[in-house]
């Protein structure tokens, strides 16, 4: 192919690119604006949740630690993505909980989700958890 | 106020506690939109938490229309 008919095609394919570029982004648009109106609605929830100290340890350390209602010596640390529940006992992870619910949820609507099941409702909680040990 | 976690978000539906008194007919109908809400999550084994400043979050059973929040989560599964 003569260097003249490359760059003809190249051009070629920018034009096309160019044309549909402006149609994906129409298809597109409607879920990235719902998905960030999510994320959105579920940051204004984590943030009337939590204390100003709770969404500073959450911005900083990436979790956020529920101490239990009913083992004094006992912290929950969720983090702030999808992810592993930690159990840590006298300052030692002992276990890592996996709990999800069965509707998909924004990352910020889930920290909402563990830190009211664990402070309201930890028994049920804790029996819904699929526990996974840790050893050392 | 009624939020209901999805994956839009959360869902809200709000009241004026002293316009329901006084017998407003849309403070009315939002109450009973949000019971009718309640009830259909509940149903669908959603847990409801009523929410007050100050005070720690409570798991309720029944719809409580005094509460300044209440937060519905979808029904959980071990993952």
């Amino acid at each position: 192919m003569s260097p003249a008919a490359q760059v003809l095609t190249a051009l070629g394919w920018i034009v096309v690119a160019l044309a549909i570029s402006p149609m994906i982004w129409l298809l597109l648009q409607p879920y990235m604006k719902s998905w960030s109106r999510a994320e959105r609605r579920a940051a204004g929830l984590l943030h009337d949740t939590l204390t100003p100290e709770q969404c500073q340890q959450l911005v900083w350390r990436g979790y956020l630690e529920i101490p239990s209602p009913t083992e004094p010596l006992r912290v929950y640390r969720v983090p702030r993505t999808k992810g592993y529940v930690q159990v840590i006992e006298n300052g030692r992870a002992v276990m890592r909980l996996c709990l999800q619910p069965i509707e998909c949820l924004p990352d910020a609507d889930l920290v909402v989700l563990h830190k009211l099941m664990i402070e309201a409702n930890e028994e049920v909680y804790l029996q819904k958890a699929n526990k996974y040990l840790c050893l050392d | 106020m009624l939020r209901v976690m999805s994956r839009r978000g959360d869902d809200r539906v709000t009241w004026d506690e002293q316009k329901v008194l006084a017998g407003d007919p849309e403070a009315l109908a939002a109450i009973r939109e949000a019971e009718r809400i309640f009830a259909q999550e509940r149903a669908k084994g959603a847990t409801a938490f009523k929410v007050e400043t100050g005070k720690p979050a409570e798991r309720i059973e029944q719809f409580d229309r005094t509460a300044e929040q209440i937060i519905m989560v979808p029904r959980v599964v071990g993952g």
